[in-house]
């Protein structure tokens, strides 16, 4: 059968073997019986086409989009802040992925902007959400500004200017989208200067209500500049963010001990407090205002205080905060560290940084995120090959503490390192039981050689002499000379009786 | 929680009741020295007479002191470092922006004046001379029959490198207050200073105006 196939397949016409669109070059199957420079050109005409379907469905859909947009706003006679928002982050998204496409949409995506630019100008009380997605990402936006405004209310005439500026800085930071986060950071930085200096010089706003209002402007502002500013895909940030997370998952066998943390986590009041602390850091990452970063780092420290002073009895001063704040990093491996430290630094009002409480915290932090990058051996007061082989997990130091770690586990985890500490006995004696059966291979080997040795010693003491065959030996009677004295041979005699 | 909202209203107390607003200035100062060598005693000590026993409970690492000198009201915040060798690496970050540094070393510890030189000499490479005032401290003067370090020595080692020196004692209190007192003085005379050069500098050139401001702004 098989023999038959082959024979037919071998009878094939000349002609099917030909490329299929006959430039009388052999085709190929693969290419679905092209030869390879014709299928090039097919397939590259085909995907061509795919594209251009794909375009020509996308602006579609664009235009269809745009229309059921309008025909929503325009009643309202206002174009929503929020979904030009929402709009603009697809067609940023858009542009991201295809960057075909995006030079396609280049005209529609102007015009999406010009857009956007006329929504911001707008009162932002009277938007109206226009789509369900976009009301969800309004929401806290909405409620920010309603705030805003209403604070602003007992400044009168102040309070519209600052409400004014503040847009007018919106606008401009929207143009300044484009140039590094440094510029945009330093031009956030002259601005709540500038409007400090004003609120100080021009409209006489008493010191203790200047901070207020610089508190309210910040969490005015960043609230809106939160998803274009925070971790920039055009800074390392993220790389850094990842980096960070590495590390710290890295180091999850660093005992409190080996930081000397003043804390006790077998006080069940300590650890509900760490628990605290752990929970408070890792929120700062859901904070879009950096004020509110700050209180979370803030509130984390102070718990880490009532943790140390549960603990000690007295209270902490730095030397106990700084390894306690370390501590607490390592075990919560709060996400997005770098990029929450770089906002903050960008963006926060740089008085709350460089002074005050949340600023001294914040400190702290940074000092203990660039301890964790550093940390090594010493710092841990261990020898480097301990740190080598904790590092490469081969080796775990709870795994000889577990009897002090006992109060604190659950059955599982005892379990696991009862299993733990017998499989590395087990492996000692098979390591032992090797040993010996090695040592047992050689002395067999050694004994072979010494006999062999010995041999070969007494055979070279005592050579062995080959005298050559004596020839004689085989007339062995010959030499008897004296065969004729023997007596004659007894000759058998008959006796008649 | 309780403990937590007690040290915001202290914290807004001081504000509000000590340090009547506008004419005060905020100064940074950073208390630097290994460890135990009573960085943390001697600014408990400063704060706490002040205070009498309204001190947080919870945290003694950062202390806002409000001082009243002549017509003008300054604010002091001292942030206290974590002195361990280990972290020394780390430092740096806690000196950006001080107005001032305490390099506190302990009168029966050669090994303590030491590492206050090492300091010092990391705070040289990070601020100019006038940018910042340094006062080296030796603490525990309690403890003066075990003395290792003499009073000559650190005053001319603070000759050299033009700082002040001063000697105190946290736990029988003794020159805390004015070991503080003088920190305020010269940052005030500085502030004053500052203050002085810019007006001339704005008299003469407005465009500078703006970068002046900014300048002033870090520093506080």
């Amino acid at each position: 059968m098989s023999l038959k196939s082959e024979r037919r397949g071998i009878h094939v016409d000349q002609s099917e073997l030909l490329c299929k669109k006959g430039c009388g070059y052999y085709g190929n199957p693969g290419w679905q019986g092209f030869c390879s420079k014709c299928w090039r050109e097919e397939y590259q005409k085909a995907r061509q086409k795919q594209i251009q379907e794909d375009w020509e469905l996308a602006e579609r859909l664009q235009r269809e989009e745009e229309e059921a947009y309008a025909s929503t706003q325009h009643p309202q006679g206002a174009q929503s802040l929020t979904f030009s928002k929402f709009e603009e982050k697809k067609t940023n998204e858009k542009s991201r992925k295809v960057t075909t496409v995006k030079k396609f949409f280049g005209a529609s995506s102007r015009a999406g902007s010009k857009k956007v630019l006329a929504g911001k100008l707008r009162e932002v009380q009277e938007t109206k959400a226009a789509s369900p997605i976009s009301r969800q990402v309004s929401v806290e936006t909405d409620r920010v500004s309603k705030d805003f405004i209403e604070f602003l209310k007992p400044y009168h005439k102040a309070g519209q200017e600052i409400y004014k500026q503040c847009k007018l800085f919106l606008e401009a930071m929207h143009h300044k989208r484009e140039l590094s986060i440094e510029e945009q950071s330093e031009y956030t930085q002259d601005f709540y200067q500038n409007v400090a200096d004003k609120l100080h010089a021009r409209w006489k706003v008493p010191p203790e209500k200047v901070e207020m209002a610089m508190d309210q402007i910040e969490k005015y502002i960043m609230t809106r500049l939160y998803k274009h500013v925070f971790c920039p895909e055009t800074t390392e940030d993220e790389k850094k963010d990842l980096a960070v997370q590495r590390r710290i998952r890295a180091l999850h066998w660093v005992t409190p001990q080996m930081l000397c943390v003043p804390v006790n986590e077998e006080i069940p009041e300590v650890s509900d407090v760490v628990v605290k602390a752990i929970t408070d850091i890792i929120e700062m990452d859901s904070k879009r205002v950096p004020r509110d970063k700050l209180a979370c780092i803030t509130s984390c420290s102070k718990h880490i205080f009532t943790a140390i002073r549960t603990t000690k009895d007295e209270p902490a001063s730095a030397d106990d905060f700084l390894p306690t704040l370390i501590y607490i990093v390592l075990k919560g491996n709060p996400p997005r560290l770098q990029s929450n430290i770089q906002y903050i630094t960008r963006f926060c009002n740089p008085s709350r940084l460089m002074t005050g409480e949340d600023g001294y915290y914040f400190t702290n932090l940074c000092c203990a995120v660039a301890f964790i990058e550093k940390l090594d051996a010493q710092s841990l007061n261990l020898s480097q090959e301990d740190f080598d082989r904790y590092m490469s997990g081969q080796a775990s130091p709870k795994k000889q503490e577990a009897e002090n770690w006992s109060a604190d586990m659950c059955v599982g985890v005892r379990q696991m390192y009862r299993n733990l500490d017998l499989l590395s006995q087990l492996n000692e004696q098979q390591e032992r039981i090797m040993n010996e059966a090695k040592k047992l291979e050689r002395d067999l080997i050694d004994w072979t050689d010494g006999v062999a040795k010995e041999v070969q010693e007494i055979v070279e003491k005592y050579p062995l002499e080959i005298k050559p065959p004596n020839p004689a030996l085989a007339a062995i009677d010959s030499e008897n000379v004296e065969n004729d004295k023997l007596p004659p041979p007894l000759q058998p005699q008959v006796y008649a009786g | 929680m309780a403990q937590r909202t007690g040290w915001t209203e202290q914290a807004s107390s001081c504000r509000d009741a000590s340090c009547p607003k506008g004419s005060s200035h905020i100064f940074k100062v950073v208390l630097l020295g290994s460890s135990s060598v009573g960085k943390t005693s001697l600014a408990y000590r400063y704060v706490k007479k002040d205070f009498q026993d309204s001190l947080p409970t919870v945290g003694c690492s950062f202390f806002n002191q409000c001082v009243t000198l002549d017509a003008a009201t300054i604010k002091l915040e001292i942030w206290d470092t974590a002195g361990q060798e280990k972290y020394h690496s780390v430092c740096h970050l806690y000196y950006r922006g001080a107005n001032a540094a305490l390099l506190v070393y302990d009168i029966t510890k050669k090994e303590s004046l030491e590492k206050a030189k090492v300091w010092l000499s990391e705070l040289e490479k990070e601020f100019l001379q006038d940018e910042i005032i340094i006062i080296l401290v030796g603490n525990k003067l309690d403890l003066s029959e075990e003395r290792e370090v003499t009073v000559q020595e650190a005053k001319e080692f603070a000759k050299t490198k033009c700082i002040l020196h001063m000697e105190t004692s946290a736990k029988s209190d003794v020159q805390v207050t004015e070991l503080f007192m003088t920190l305020a003085c010269e940052l005030l005379k500085r502030k004053e200073e500052q203050l002085q050069a810019t007006h001339w500098k704005k008299s003469r050139i407005n465009l500078q105006e703006t970068t002046s401001h900014r300048a002033k702004c870090c520093q506080i």
